[in-house]
């Protein structure tokens, strides 16, 4: 065997975050300066896969070396923009591209920061899932010393997120991403929860030891995916109508069970809800004298405070009770001697009708199916049981249930979260060894601790920092142009609430602006770093039309793509085997990326940057220094803009903040105070130690996976089942609307229920025809999408090995069919067809297969790319481009989903219905 | 003793590419080539459908066919079970190729690069020369192996002596070790849980073995004969048609054949008197140049042609090895006959035709890669046809030159007995084509050219050679078609009736929907 190419080799340990589930940990094979193969970082055994990486990761290289690359700054020549036009790159020097930037910036700053609308005039869009800050180096620091910036031009998000998760989530677990406790679950419901693609190494790592130690899964989408694959058993549900699936569920076990015999009586008393006292209008009944929401304790037949002490809590029954309501407004309702009845009771009451066999009619899965699931989740459960972690006794709840993006997003979110959420309750699952947990937060603060965050709030839930609806503090005039903090009580108003708002909504009334609302201004620059909107975005064509009217664009670009084919000024980053930079790992994080320890780990160059692209934190610091911003840029990074705050107790290793400083400078700082405060300053290391070492990491106890515990321990309950808060919230927008004159969020306003009423939800796509004048029949089936695990996140669809890869699992060259409702069509395997919805036309390849519902169709990914290399060349269909921005397919929280009702076509068609 | 295996959990496996595409920088493999390769499996119809991952690649057999079939002696396997390459040695035949029945083999002629023409860096640094125009195939990463077991490490156990497949795996599907150390994970993996191996009744004995089940959650059960989505090319179970002998290959085979078929009926014919010796020096003559040019085109088809000479290596085992030294006889007995025209020389180039064709017909049925050439009919049918044209290329000469009025009278009994052997094989292998494991897709080209040869290469021909002696003509019209169709027979089975083996599941686990999906299971009673 001949040798590669005999010289001396190094590995360079690095840690690769291109997917929301990193970061994993990884080294780069070095052999004379060339990266020659990418291997999993062995030595970090404390890694819950033990150091391994997934297929992206060893795209790096040929990402690194793809010859169409851009490599120098360019500006644009050509002064018109769009699809059809060449933006005639020229290229040009690293200072007069960010000179050009920088004055643009000084002028902007001259007359404030806000335009005469009082929107944001600089406009920033990152790629999903805060990716993109494991890869911006100190470039954040540079936004913070700008100023408030409008993050709300959404890349995909609201569709491709876990959207109504991320908020819902928050709310009631702390949860802005959900996963199992798979180390100890043994019955998962996968309600379209694309995990095996989708959850990472540790996720994949994980769920396989469970499936192999007998976890059952039982997948319920309407195509097999490649977790459904794996899983016990496939349930092909019909899309969208999973809201009657779980109340099905629910049902069986409320009504048609013992339920007193087989849920989690002690949880449901005394860590939920579920015995609050309800009046007559829907809110809590009160204690007069302390507003506490009381609770019937049968023990002695009186009605108590929720945080008195309670023998017995009354779950059912109805009680004559005297009190008063809290509604919204300020409005309050005395009652004297009413019959007031529990939550709990009102819950059972409004799942009566939701029978198993209801629920057949409804999501097309047999009433049996519906019965035997709720029996074997609720057999599983093992309520009363425990177990022993860490020297601590906890609740051992072996079930759990995930939802995935089509499902908890756009209409029937709330109810599929709320059902989700209410069904672990039930068994006491939510939150304990083996149940369902949360991850982390990024609405509720602090950011790194989600159990720290759950802090005192009202009526002895988790504090939750609701945009405010009241009529003195309700913001009329959105703070940017998605109007989160108008429209969204639920997305709060941290740094990440811009982008979880109705992101889609500035690319939409930038051309059908609705009335009244304030005018819907274009940003005076617009910043795009590791985002393509103009593919990943519902509606791509659309987008990339909006894009193209921004007076400018600043794209930090890796090669051509459809985006930054409207920018004025193109950016060459180093990439990600290029540059330098610390990022946070370990702990709970995204996905089942939970470890037993956490710390820091280095992303370092590997190899020399290809041509003249330059380190992010590079470009931030000479930018900042050309808009003069350079003292904001340096204490935004010794506030800890760079991951680490510089200055804490017991050191300071801030950085003057009156010269620009190197990046190793930088990072040698934030690696000093990151090592500092991992070990209590007992092992303080520079960058130099973490560019040999690779990572250093501290103990994280698994305690800190579970938040029941430390509710328990704060006597604070899951709000759960009750919504008394977005009921109230609810009320009190719609008002704050109308009084406004708005009603185009009339239907998002109805979702604001306590109990979430069930509606058809599949009616609300198949009517959206009608709403721009065609026939629904027409579009007789349900496109729907996949995650792609090769090709998702990280800029990976113009690497051909990626290709390669991608193109051995079925889908990826084609849109799936069932073969037989295909051969009916006249449609065989490889056929060019047409795939149209009311909205727009994608072209692609028909590849027929059995594991999909026969009134379904399956587009993986995101392509219909036009200008990106390799990309341009796929002939691939996308659901992207076939899915409307509209607002009746947007819900309350601003989300919409992956899916519209479509036309299948042989052959390629144009608008017009020609066969090309 | 150690013997290095691998076990595939198809219960684990999600499909991720992970140990292909860390396969590939491991090794270095060029575009399009995936020595460890795995497929997206559907089985059933809707709703009762199931659908897994199976992982392909060498398996680095204990009875390797690919072993023997080398000419060269470059494929070969180690004492502790490693099959491997030696890239300096092999020629490029392809026959390992085509004797594999796990698709496991390739062979890259040009350098190919990803991003179409332009090499990257990486690319270049790591160009591997030596393995063009050579058969590839997946190593076990042997240098892993070989540089973890010098350096004190254990395969399996110490992740950087273990291939990079099994290293990179992120489900745990993968695991590597020593099947002869009863404590290595393997083993146990093996001792404790039901597995098998695939297409076992081939008698390779892979060393891969799968793990279906996942006992209480996920039973295996039976896998179903699903003949529909075996005819189904976009199936990834199915073979494909391999690619690797092609027409260069198939000329061989059809002028070789033909060609040492009239040495030996010209040999015989003369034996018999019925062919006097300028005659048969000249059918040799005509035989050798046919000859030549198949060999020539067969030459054409090596990766390394300047390697030729190492296909005399194995005559110990290989079918081509022997074919040469077949053709290494004939060819001097044929000159030397045309000197010195003695009964030994015309009998050793009698023997040297007969032998190459009998090679050939074996050289066919070793291909155990292609189960349309590996059934038991094939090496028979390639003798017998080939007699039969070589008869007609001598009943063509014969009318030519008009050499012997007895060969005349004799020469159509002979066509008729040969053309009535060969339809029968031909019958013969069409109808126990399923039973012999041909494939739908194979069986579909067999059923529609099987009635076409069947009539144009043996029955017409036949008659014809039934009615020469009462037809002037019809044995002249009868050499033709049975060269032309005879040549037309055997061009079709080497480049279009020659499917390869498909991936095949013994087991597989029970999951899905409909009467594939996993049983209730309660966990604890209901209340």
């Amino acid at each position: 065997m001949a040798p590669d190419g005999g010289g001396k080799t190094r590995k360079v340990p690095l840690y690769c975050n291109q997917c929301v589930v990193g970061p994993d940990l990884f080294m780069v094979e070095v052999e004379d300066g060339i990266a020659k193969s990418i291997q999993p970082n062995f030595n970090v055994k404390e890694h819950p896969a033990e150091g391994r990486v997934c297929v992206k990761a060893y795209g790096l290289i040929q990402k690194t070396y793809n010859p169409n690359r851009i490599t120098r700054p360019m500006k644009r020549t050509n002064p018109r923009k769009g699809r059809n036009e060449d933006p005639g790159w020229t290229p040009i020097s690293w200072d007069e591209a960010l000179d050009t930037i920088a004055k643009r910036m000084r002028v902007m700053r001259a007359g404030g920061l806000f335009d005469e609308e009082g929107y944001p005039k600089l406009a920033v869009t990152f790629g999903g899932g805060g990716t993109p800050t494991r890869y911006m180096g100190a470039f954040p620091a540079f936004l913070s010393a700008w100023g408030k910036a409008d993050m709300g031009f959404g890349s995909g998000q609201g569709a491709k997120c876990y959207h109504s998760e991320h908020l819902y989530g928050e709310l009631w677990h702390r949860a802005f991403t959900v996963i199992i406790d798979s180390g100890n679950c043994d019955y998962l419901i996968n309600f379209g929860h694309n995990h095996d693609a989708a959850g990472g190494v540790t996720g994949v790592w994980r769920q396989a030891n469970a499936r192999s130690r007998g976890l059952k899964r039982i997948q319920v989408e309407p195509h097999m995916s490649i977790t459904g694959a794996s899983s016990a058993e496939w349930v092909p549900i019909k899309p969208k109508s999973d809201p009657a699936f779980i109340f099905g569920l629910i049902h069986r076990i409320l009504h048609e069970r013992d339920w007193m015999n087989i849920c989690d009586i002690p949880f449901l008393r005394d860590e939920t809800n579920s015995p609050y006292l309800v009046g007559p209008n829907g809110y809590y009944l009160r204690d007069r004298d302390n507003g506490k929401p009381l609770i019937w304790d049968n023990a002695d037949s009186t009605a108590k405070p929720y945080d008195a002490d309670i023998s017995e809590a009354a779950l059912e029954g109805t009680f004559n009770v005297s009190g008063v309501e809290h509604g919204p407004d300020s409005e309050t309702w005395e009652h004297e001697h009413i019959g007031a009845r529990p939550a709990f009771e009102l819950l059972r009451d409004h799942m009566a009708a939701f029978t198993p066999e209801w629920a057949e009619g409804e999501c097309d899965v047999p009433a049996d199916t519906i019965r035997r699931i709720s029996d074997e989740f609720v057999a599983h459960a093992r309520v009363g049981e425990t177990i022993e972690i860490d020297g601590k006794t906890l609740p051992l709840r072996p079930v759990g249930i995930l939802l995935g993006k089509g499902i908890n997003n756009g209409w029937g979110g709330y109810h599929m979260m709320w059902g989700r959420t209410l069904l672990t309750c039930l068994v006491g699952a939510l939150e304990v060894p083996g149940g369902t947990l949360g991850t982390k937060v990024r609405l509720n603060r602090p950011a790194n601790n989600r159990l720290n965050s759950a802090t005192h709030g009202e009526d002895g839930f988790m504090h939750y920092p609701f945009n405010p609806t009241d009529r003195q503090s309700w913001k009329a005039k959105p703070s940017v142009r998605n109007g989160y903090d108008t429209l969204v009580p639920l997305a709060a108003n941290s740094p990440w609430s811009a982008a979880l708002g109705p992101a889609h909504l500035p690319w939409l009334f930038q051309k059908d602006q609705p009335t009244p609302w304030p005018r819907q201004t274009l940003p005076e620059m617009w910043i795009c770093y590791r985002t393509n909107p103009a593919i990943s975005s519902w509606n791509g064509p659309q987008v990339a039309a909006r894009i193209a009217e921004f007076p400018f664009t600043v794209a930090f670009a890796y090669t051509q793509d459809e985006t930054n084919y409207m920018a004025d000024i193109l950016l060459p980053e180093a990439g990600d085997i290029e540059s330098l930079q610390l990022s946070r790992i370990g702990s709970t994080n995204s996905g089942e990326n939970s470890w037993h320890h956490e710390g820091w780990a280095i992303r370092q160059p590997a190899v020399e940057p290809a041509g003249e692209c330059l380190d992010m934190t590079i470009i931030a610091t000479r930018l900042a220094e050309k808009v003069g911003l350079l003292e904001e840029f340096n204490g935004a990074i010794n506030r800890g803009a760079a991951g680490m705050r510089l200055t804490g107790e017991g050191f300071d290793y801030s950085l003057d903040t009156t010269k620009a400083h190197g990046c190793e400078e930088i990072w040698d700082a934030v690696a000093k105070a990151g090592s500092h405060e991992l070990t209590n300053g007992g092992n303080v290391v520079g960058i130099d130690w973490f560019k040999e070492h690779g990572f250093m990491l501290g103990p994280f106890s698994r305690l800190e996976w579970y938040l029941q515990p430390r509710l328990k321990e704060k006597r604070l309950r899951f709000e759960i089942p009750y919504q008394e808060r977005i009921k109230r919230h609810g009320v009190q927008l719609k008002r704050r609307l109308h009084e406004t004159g708005i009603t185009w969020w009339d239907h998002q306003l109805a979702e604001y229920d306590p109990l979430p009423r069930y509606e058809r939800f599949p009616d609300i796509w198949e009517n959206y025809a009608a709403e721009v004048g065609r026939d629904p029949d027409e579009f007789p089936f349900w496109a729907v999408t996949s995650r792609s695990m090769q090709y998702a996140w990280g800029a990976n669809v113009g690497l051909p090995l990626i290709r390669e890869m991608a193109n051995n699992i079925s889908g990826h060259d084609g849109v799936i069919i069932n073969r037989t409702r295909a051969r009916e069509a006249g449609i065989e395997e490889g056929d060019p067809i047409t795939i149209e919805s009311a909205a727009g036309i994608s072209h692609g390849r028909a590849h027929l297969r059995e594991g999909i519902r026969p009134d379904t169709v399956l587009m993986i990914g995101q392509f219909d790319h036009w200008a990106t290399p390799l990309a341009k060349d796929f002939g691939l269909a996308s659901l992207n481009t076939v899915t409307p921005l509209s607002l009746s397919l947007t819900d309350s929280t601003g989300s919409g989903a992956d899916l519209m009702r479509v036309a299948v076509h042989r052959g390629h068609r144009s608008k017009e219905g020609n066969t090309a | 003793m150690t013997r290095w295996g691998m076990t595939v959990d198809l219960n684990r496996c999600v499909g991720c590419q992970t140990c292909t595409i860390a396969c590939k920088h491991a090794n270095a493999t060029p575009p399009g080539v995936q020595w460890r390769k795995v497929i997206d499996v559907e089985l059933g119809t809707f709703p009762d459908v199931e659908r897994l991952f199976v992982v392909t690649g060498c398996q680095h057999c204990d009875e390797p066919p690919c072993v023997p079939v080398c000419p060269s002696g470059a494929t070969a396997k180690r004492s502790d079970g490693l099959v491997t390459i030696d890239y300096d040695m092999c020629i490029g035949c392809a026959s390992c190729v085509v004797a594999c029945p796990y698709q496991a083999r390739t062979i890259v002629h040009e350098k190919e690069y990803y991003y179409t023409g332009r090499a990257t860096a990486q690319e270049l640094q790591r160009p591997h020369e030596e393995r063009l125009g050579v058969a590839n195939k997946c190593t076990f990463c042997i240098e892993r192996i070989d540089d973890g077991l010098a350096a004190g490490l254990t395969p399996g156990k110490d992740m950087e002596a273990t291939p990079a497949c099994v290293a990179s795996c992120i489900a745990q599907a993968l695991k590597f070790g020593d099947y002869d150390d009863s404590d290595s994970e393997v083993s146990r993996i093996v001792r404790d849980n039901n597995t098998f191996q695939m297409h076992e009744e081939l008698g390779t004995s892979p060393q891969i073995r799968y793990l279906y089940e996942v006992p209480e959650s996920m039973p295996g059960r039976d896998a179903d004969a699903d003949v529909a989505s075996l005819a189904n090319p976009a199936n990834p179970l199915v073979g494909k048609r391999q690619r690797y002998w092609d027409y260069r290959a198939a000329m061989n085979f059809a002028l070789g054949g033909m060609a040492s078929g009239l040495a030996i009926i010209a040999w015989i014919t003369h034996l018999m008197g019925l062919l006097n010796t300028g005659s048969l020096q000249g059918a040799n003559l005509s035989a050798a140049g046919i000859m030549a040019i198949g060999l020539f085109f067969v030459f054409l088809k090596l990766g390394r042609k300047g390697r030729f000479l190492k296909v005399l290596l194995r005559p110990q085992t290989s079918w081509m090895t022997r074919e040469t030294y077949c053709v290494a006889a004939f060819f001097p007995a044929v000159g030397l006959s045309l000197l010195w025209p003695h009964p030994i020389l015309f009998a050793l180039a009698g023997l040297a035709a007969a032998g190459f064709l009998f090679a050939q017909g074996q050289i066919l049925y070793s291909a155990k890669g292609i189960p349309s050439w590996r059934a038991p009919q094939v090496p028979w049918m390639l003798m017998a046809t080939g007699l039969f044209e070589g008869l007609g290329l001598l009943a063509l000469i014969a009318a030519g030159l008009n050499v012997s009025p007895n060969l005349g009278s004799i020469l159509p009994t002979f066509g008729v007995g040969l053309a009535m052997i060969s339809g029968y094989l031909l019958l013969s292998y069409k109808w126990s084509g399923p039973e012999n494991s041909i494939g739908p897709l194979a069986m579909a080209d067999i059923n529609q050219l099987a009635p076409i040869i069947l009539g144009a290469a043996y029955a017409v021909p036949g008659i014809l050679f039934a009615i020469a002696n009462a037809v002037p003509g019809a044995d002249v019209l009868a050499g033709l078609m049975a060269v032309g169709s005879g040549f037309f027979w055997k061009f079709m089975l080497v480049t279009r009736i020659c499917h390869q083996q498909g991936f095949a599941l013994a087991k597989v686990p029970q999951r899905g929907s409909g009467t594939r999906a996993a049983p209730a299971r309660m966990g604890h009673d209901v209340a």
